[in-house]
């Protein structure tokens, strides 16, 4: 990849992309720091096949799909360990504004991860490409390779599971006073 | 759900660090990935293990769909060759080297690790799981399975059954062209039978069985064979470690002993080659005159702890086993290989072991061929992961992830196969069953692709592959409703994928057998009746639910006698109404949206039709239009011999054999063996070899 132009178009593609992509990563259990290692190493192997990112017929699915690879090699462990946490999260005592607040960012990982931890490993792939990443029902049928029909029944039975969960009842009204602005 | 949207939007995710991608991107992108290469191939090394790579088979250029062809999207041109060592990719990777793959066993095996070693006191949770599945399973349901399109059964179809005789050897299979082991086996003159460690070779051309020669085979136990023109490979253990040692956990990790026997001359038969792996069989196969045996090594023995009062409680226990568990070299993981009692020697190179990335349980598969006089040249790679249900058809290898992965079940166990527990590590598959194809070239090997299923694969008999698609009988999971389906699957890239499939058959029921046909699924379920469904497969992608049949009783074999009938063997109300017993079911199959059962034969109460749990005890004789089948009652064992009239059954019965020896029986055929062109049958019992008269 050497045309001027792809690299502006891969940097483009990186920067609409990053958003999804890291909250995808926590949703998928990582904390946000472990997500935006993982987006940022995602990007890095879609510019090394860029080419083929660009070729393929449904580029997030591509893109999605070797986010979830990337996840594989880093954590081929189960999805709910003991995690050791790199950063210390350490509130900011002046001024902790709501978007820079580490401690919010890990109160919600943590959240989001007890919630999505009632699914199975296949359920919540789907629910959060499908749902939360806002693939198409094809485009997640691709990441994961798995058929349409996988995908439509996964998601109604995650959402269903979702739906009678707890965690998030626990913790919600703490966090929407927080950062409710 | 909105708790988890609100979640999503208020991650407090910072703009993209364009720069830092882009810097390490370049710094990154001379070196694209290399997984071109995929072939398994080696090269033989006499006596050893094959260590080295070649390159494989070109990929010609727009060869983009079947096994073996495809190419994962990102490995450049296609035709390029350019060699590298890898020939996994996708789903299954190889390590990086010993130390990368030691590196998964131990993380994976600290998180397994309990304080009682690899027992974990986990089985009451599974339990309650079970009885949790069953209460769903006992509710209830609509009955509305999938709406007949009686419309549409006009339609062109491949559908139908096809005769199915015992195999080369005289040994009713799974699969025509892949030979089964078992205790006998004939090439129509000579006859060898294993009993014991005791090897005998009969002259079965003459008027009588004559007995020719016998060969010792010493420290060997739980032994079967096959027979490759004058060669009979044997395989067994050493009686050390028994494979077969009960439930769930052995003490101790199971052995696989291999030996190679000369029978040219049959009066004197002698030993080729014995080879010794630390690792428990899973099947042994045959094409042609190559062997492959696929091997589940489990957990290392590693000297765990225990809880007790003199050595700490469970945290004691717990950390020291995890220790051990960190402390555990990769000789530790995978087995090893001794030919001809020399020393021990590793199977498998790292390189050469894939590392699922899917979470299937922990543990070591083994794919093992060899031609069958030579079985100490061995093509071997393998598996990191326990996915001990192995299905061979003539040129594809798949294997599978067993049941629901609880610790402790059995590996290859179903509703007919023989079972090899193997101590393995699974962890919780979350319902889905993981597939791995591997496409068969002589004894080598080449990853086609992996993909996963939702539900359980019970046994060998519930996979097919026909055509290079596989086909699947599913079982119900948590990850599925309550019912069985046919699921049909295609190498598709670097994956198998799921392309048709037929759901709610058998809602609430038990598959208790499946018949694959080229382009037809005959699937028995039972809870209170038995429902029969033909599934037509002539449309891979849109498998057909075209004919049901319900009627009390269910068959646990079926056996196509040709493209109009089909025998089932099973179990059923006796003649009475009042009691229980084996039965015999002659199924009209020639239309398949109105299967009829013609006629039963009822064994009586207290009987057991042998072929459900072992199809080597029956065989079907064409020109006699006989079926023999092995029947026990109470503790005498007798040959049933269905003659099939037009529409109905005749049945004679023949006393063998008392005791435990009736597994041992066998009628083999020996087709055209007669004097005037008919079939003759080598009656094999607990003591005895002989003619048996079909009458």
């Amino acid at each position: 990849m050497t045309a001027q132009s792809d690299e502006s178009d891969f940097a483009d593609y990186a920067r609409d992309a990053w958003g999804s992509l890291v909250r995808s990563g926590v949703f998928l259990g990582c904390s946000l720091h472990e997500a935006e290692d993982l987006a940022q190493t995602t990007l890095v192997r879609c510019y090394t096949a860029w080419p083929s990112v660009v070729a393929a017929d449904n580029r997030s699915a591509y893109v999605y799909r070797m986010l979830l690879n990337c996840l594989h090699d880093s954590k081929r462990r189960r999805w709910w360990g003991e995690r050791a946490t790199e950063r210390l999260p350490e509130p900011n005592g002046s001024h902790g504004g709501p978007r820079i607040d580490a401690m919010a960012g890990v109160d919600t990982a943590d959240a989001v991860h007890r919630a999505l931890a009632a699914l199975s490993k296949p359920s919540r792939d789907v629910v959060v490409l499908r749902y939360f990443a806002g693939l198409t029902e094809a485009e997640t049928a691709e990441a994961l390779g798995v058929p349409r029909g996988t995908v439509k029944s996964r998601l109604s039975r995650s959402l269903a599971a979702l739906a009678a969960n707890d965690h998030l009842a626990d913790y919600s009204p703490a966090r929407t006073e927080e950062t409710t602005s | 759900m909105t708790d988890l949207e609100n979640s999503w939007d208020d991650l407090p995710v910072g703009p993209a660090p364009v720069d830092a991608i882009l810097r390490e991107a370049r710094r990154a992108a001379p070196t694209p990935e290399q997984r071109l290469r995929r072939s398994l191939r080696v090269v033989a090394v006499v006596g050893g293990i094959a260590a080295a790579f070649v390159a494989g088979t070109l990929v010609t250029s727009g060869d983009t769909g079947g096994p073996g062809s495809a190419l994962p999207p990102d490995s450049g041109s296609v035709g390029e060759d350019v060699a590298t060592p890898v020939a996994f990719f996708g789903e299954l990777e190889a390590p990086a080297s010993c130390d990368d793959l030691l590196a998964h066993y131990v993380g994976a095996g600290i998180d397994l690790v309990s304080a009682y070693g690899w027992d974990s006191p986990q089985i009451a949770y599974y339990g309650v799981m079970d009885s949790e599945l069953r209460a769903q399973a006992n509710t209830p349901v609509p009955t509305a399975p999938a709406s007949n399109d009686r419309g549409a059964q006009n339609l062109m179809t491949a559908a139908k059954t096809t005769r199915s005789t015992s195999s080369a050897t005289g040994t009713n299979v799974q699969e025509a062209g892949v030979d089964e082991p078992d205790s006998v086996k004939t090439d129509g003159e000579l006859f060898v039978r294993l009993r014991g460690a005791l090897l005998t070779t009969y002259d079965v051309s003459g008027d009588a069985v004559e007995r020719l020669g016998e060969l010792d085979l010493g420290d060997f136990e739980d032994g079967e064979i096959l027979l490759a023109g004058t060669t009979v490979v044997a395989v067994g253990n050493d009686g050390t470690r028994p494979s077969n040692g009960g439930y769930g956990y052995t003490e101790t990790s199971p052995q696989t002993r291999v030996v190679a026997i000369d029978v040219s001359d049959p009066a004197d038969p002698t030993v080729l080659r014995t080879a010794d792996y630390d690792a428990a069989t899973v099947t042994a196969r045959q094409h042609g005159d190559d062997v492959r045996l696929v091997l589940s090594a489990g957990l290392p023995d590693l000297d765990f702890v225990r809880p007790g009062r003199s050595r700490g409680g469970e945290q004691v226990a717990l950390r020291t086993n995890r220790a051990l568990v960190e402390d555990s070299t990769i000789t530790d993981w995978l087995p090893t290989v001794s030919i001809d009692g020399g020393e021990a020697r590793q199977l498998l190179e790292c390189d050469r072991v894939a590392v699922p990335r899917a979470e299937v349980g922990l543990g070591t598969m083994a794919v093992v061929g060899f031609g069958a006089a030579a079985p100490g040249d061995l093509d071997a790679f393998g598996l990191a992961g326990d996915a001990s249900l192995a299905y061979e058809s003539a040129d594809h290898l798949y294997l599978a992830t067993t049941g629901s992965g609880r610790p402790g079940d059995f590996t290859g166990c179903g509703f007919t196969a023989s079972c090899t527990p193997v101590r393995g590590g699974s962890s919780d598959l979350g319902g889905t069953t993981h597939v791995y194809d591997f496409a068969l070239a002589g004894t080598e090997a080449t990853y086609v692709g992996a993909g996963e299923v939702e539900g359980t694969i019970r046994d060998r008999w519930a996979m097919d592959e026909h055509d290079g698609v596989l086909r699947l009988a599913v079982s119900p999971s948590r990850e599925t409703g309550n019912f069985n389906s046919i699921v049909t699957m295609q190498a598709r890239d670097d994956a198998l994928v799921e392309i048709g499939r037929v759901d709610r058959l058998g809602v609430g029921e038990d598959i208790k057998s499946v018949r694959w046909f080229d382009s037809l699924a005959i699937l028995v379920t039972f809870r209170q009746v038995d429902p029969l469904y033909a599934i037509d497969l002539t449309e891979v992608a849109e498998p057909r639910l075209i004919g049901e049949l319900k009627i009390p009783g269910f068959s646990s074999y079926l056996h196509p006698l040709g493209s109009m009938r089909m025998i089932g063997l099973g179990e059923g109300p006796t003649e009475d109404g009042r009691r229980w017993g084996a039965q015999a079911g002659l199924f009209d199959v020639s239309d398949l949206t109105d299967l009829r059962r013609l006629d039963t034969h009822s064994y009586g109460s207290r009987s057991r039709a042998m072929a459900g749990s072992d199809p080597r005890q029956l065989t079907w004789l064409p020109a006699s239009r006989t079926v023999l089948t092995v029947v026990q009652k109470g503790r005498a064992a007798y040959v049933s011999a269905l003659r099939v009239g037009g529409n109905e059954l005749a049945n004679t019965m023949t006393q063998v054999e008392f005791g435990s020896d009736v597994d041992e029986v066998r009628t083999v055929p020996l087709y055209g063996g007669g004097a005037d062109g008919g079939d003759r049958v080598v009656l094999v019992t607990g003591e005895d070899v002989k003619f048996f008269d079909v009458g």
